[in-house]
């Protein structure tokens, strides 16, 4: 065995170069993103990518985005540490550090055919996204397509844009609420559960798929029992503090899975008798 | 493979024909006894009992720069990996030898690990017969012996003049061929004597702990109130993860050199509740409690799932080095008797 370096190391990033930035609210942007080498970066809706600014360090962050025929991808970021902070003072035409893409991925061919319950809360939304756009963008080959959203407030609602067309889309039911409202908002006003009672499911034939803040899981769960829905056909995606994203480094580790590799989309009936999963 | 014998006080002659290596031994260091670089036989300690830290580092550093990125941000390798002589490291024990067969496979799993697998390669180990082992070892609990050869390439066994080496691998033989002019034959009796060594042996460990069955113990009782008990005198010190011959955990993160930036590597533990901190706060296993446990179950549940074997090879350190006497061994006797 041959183990020659730097080219063989998994610990090389690739390098790609920022096309475009949008403010999504006050801590968040959005990075569009194409590699160096003109290569597609060849993932699936829910991988991440280990992200890294040279000099200040790596930090893993899921892919917002589906794979889209010009090789862009794009990624959702929420300033909140060295790294994220640091993306966040790059502009257009400034290198990103890529590893990966790695893990899991939603049950894109699984879900085919049927019904799908997106519940997604607050930046719950950047991962989820990638697989709503997946499914809206080959939206025959699904059934009955409901998007949950909840944000703590009007303001931390993210892509705007995007949700003003679900909004007005025929082909989706989308439903969302705020915790708290602003004197503006006219919609729901509660945590993500208070809009389960508006929505009507085939359990049998639904796929539901969660992604949110640890402590809604355990919610969105007794919801989505008290509907029916078998714990096989729900898909979450779990955060966890990644280092090396090559099943060595051990921080992502769960009893017997690490995240980065058998995650971070698990199906829940896989995880609900993993202690500290959720 | 061959036996030989090598007298100790030729022990210096040996190691200096060993041209074609570099050299790791046993150093005394402000007070410590740890695993350096040689360049004169005389720094070697072959001190076995007094290791508080393994071979480890030679092999997986605390430290060590994975990548240096130049001006145009290229990753080169870090200078003097290419073309290194191979290593030999002198005075291991046979738990440690295990130690590194505990960390073989989590580097070579799916993305091999360049860094850790070129050095395991190039790197022969000789290792020590534990005539005296540790109050705290419990090797032959987890599948260990303290005369051993797993894991080694060489095994010299203390005769009390002599050495009674034993070549286990190619590798060895390779060793033994370099020292040659220093070794010779042993005498019958020399090799009876050897043999009553490794049978006495095993018998020396005092400690021992029925592992059979501690796996399904631990996952039935993973929310039992005893654990918050056994973590009770824990304080998060990390130094179980850092002498341990088996820990892997590692961090990655960068440093500026002269506008330059270099990625490290750098071992990370466990036991601090950083090692699991999010960015947004939450942290899935804020205590000490879920950490000592995680780990416990790390080597004794998860470890066996993967790898078939315990994460643990009984060399008993971190019961001996930890400041507020938690002990393993009786920690893992609580579990088995839930």
């Amino acid at each position: 065995m041959n183990h020659s370096m730097p080219d063989g190391s998994p610990y090389v990033p690739k390098w790609a170069e920022i096309s475009r930035i949008e403010k999504l609210t006050e801590s968040e942007k959005l990075f569009e993103l194409r590699l160096s080498n003109g290569q597609p970066l060849g993932h699936k809706p829910g991988q991440f990518v280990e992200v890294s600014v040279l000099g200040i360090g790596e930090a893993p962050i899921s892919i917002s985005s589906p794979p889209i025929n010009d090789n862009s991808f794009e990624l959702a970021v929420r300033k909140v540490g060295n790294v994220t902070n640091a993306m966040h003072n790059l502009g257009v035409g400034g290198k990103l550090g890529i590893r990966g893409p790695f893990g899991t991925n939603f049950p894109i061919d699984e879900a085919k055919g049927k019904d799908i319950l997106f519940v997604a809360g607050g930046i719950g939304l950047v991962p989820l996204r990638s697989f709503i756009k997946f499914v809206l963008e080959n939206r025959k080959d699904y059934g009955e397509v409901t998007v949950l959203f909840g944000a703590r407030n009007p303001s931390e609602q993210l892509f705007l844009s995007e949700l003003e067309q679900w909004r007005g889309r025929k082909d989706i039911s989308y439903l969302e609420t705020v915790d708290r409202a602003d004197e503006n908002w006219k919609g729901n006003v509660g945590v993500i559960t208070t809009l389960f009672p508006k929505v009507q499911v085939d359990p049998a034939k639904t796929i539901c798929v969660v992604v949110g803040p640890p402590v809604m899981y355990r919610f969105v769960i007794m919801e989505t029992k008290a509907k029916g829905i078998p714990d096989k056909q729900i898909f979450l995606s779990l955060e966890r503090r990644m280092k090396c994203g090559l099943g060595k480094c051990g921080h992502c580790q769960i009893n017997n899975i690490y995240v980065c590799q058998d995650g971070p989309v698990l199906r829940y009936s896989d995880i609900f008798a993993l202690e500290e999963a959720l | 493979m061959e036996h030989f014998l090598l007298e100790k006080n030729r022990l210096n002659e040996f190691l200096s024909a060993l041209r074609n290596y570099e050299v790791f031994a046993p150093v005394r260091k402000v007070g410590l006894t740890v695993f350096e670089l040689i360049t004169n036989p005389k720094e070697a300690m072959l001190d076995l009992k007094n290791q508080p830290q393994s071979p480890k580092r030679v092999i997986f550093p605390q430290s060590e720069i994975l990548l240096v990125f130049d001006k145009n941000n290229a990753a080169k390798e870090p200078k003097g990996r290419v073309g290194q002589k191979p290593q030999v490291v002198f005075g291991v024990r046979p738990c440690d030898a295990r130690g590194f067969h505990m960390l073989d496979p989590v580097f070579e799993r799916e993305y091999p690990d360049p860094y850790y697998l070129q050095k395991r390669q190039s790197t022969l180990l000789v290792g020590f017969h534990c005539s005296e082992p540790y109050p705290n070892c419990f090797c032959t609990s987890v599948g260990g012996n303290p005369s051993s050869p797993e894991g080694l390439d060489i095994l010299l066994t203390d005769l009390g003049e002599q050495y009674f080496l034993e070549v286990i691998t190619s590798k060895g033989e390779q060793v033994a061929k370099e020292g040659a002019a220093v070794l010779s034959s042993p005498t019958s009796q020399q090799q009876t004597e050897k043999e009553k060594l490794s049978g006495m042996a095993p018998q020396k460990i005092r400690r021992t702990i029925d592992t059979e069955g501690i796996a399904s113990k631990i996952e039935k009782h993973f929310d039992h109130s005893l654990w918050r008990e056994l973590s009770g005198k824990c304080i998060s010190c990390g130094i179980c993860t850092y002498t341990c011959p088996t820990c892997h955990c590692f961090d990655i993160q960068d440093e500026r050199v002269r506008g330059r930036a270099n990625r490290l590597r750098i071992w990370d533990s466990c036991m601090f509740p950083e090692y699991t901190l999010h960015a947004s706060g939450h942290n899935p296993r804020p205590t000490r409690t879920e950490r000592l446990k995680n780990r416990m179950y790390h080597k004794f549940k998860q470890n066996i799932d993967l790898y078939g074997v315990p994460g643990c090879v009984g060399c008993g350190r971190c019961i001996t080095l930890c400041p507020e006497n938690v002990d393993l061994v009786a920690n893992l006797k609580v579990i088995k008797n839930l």
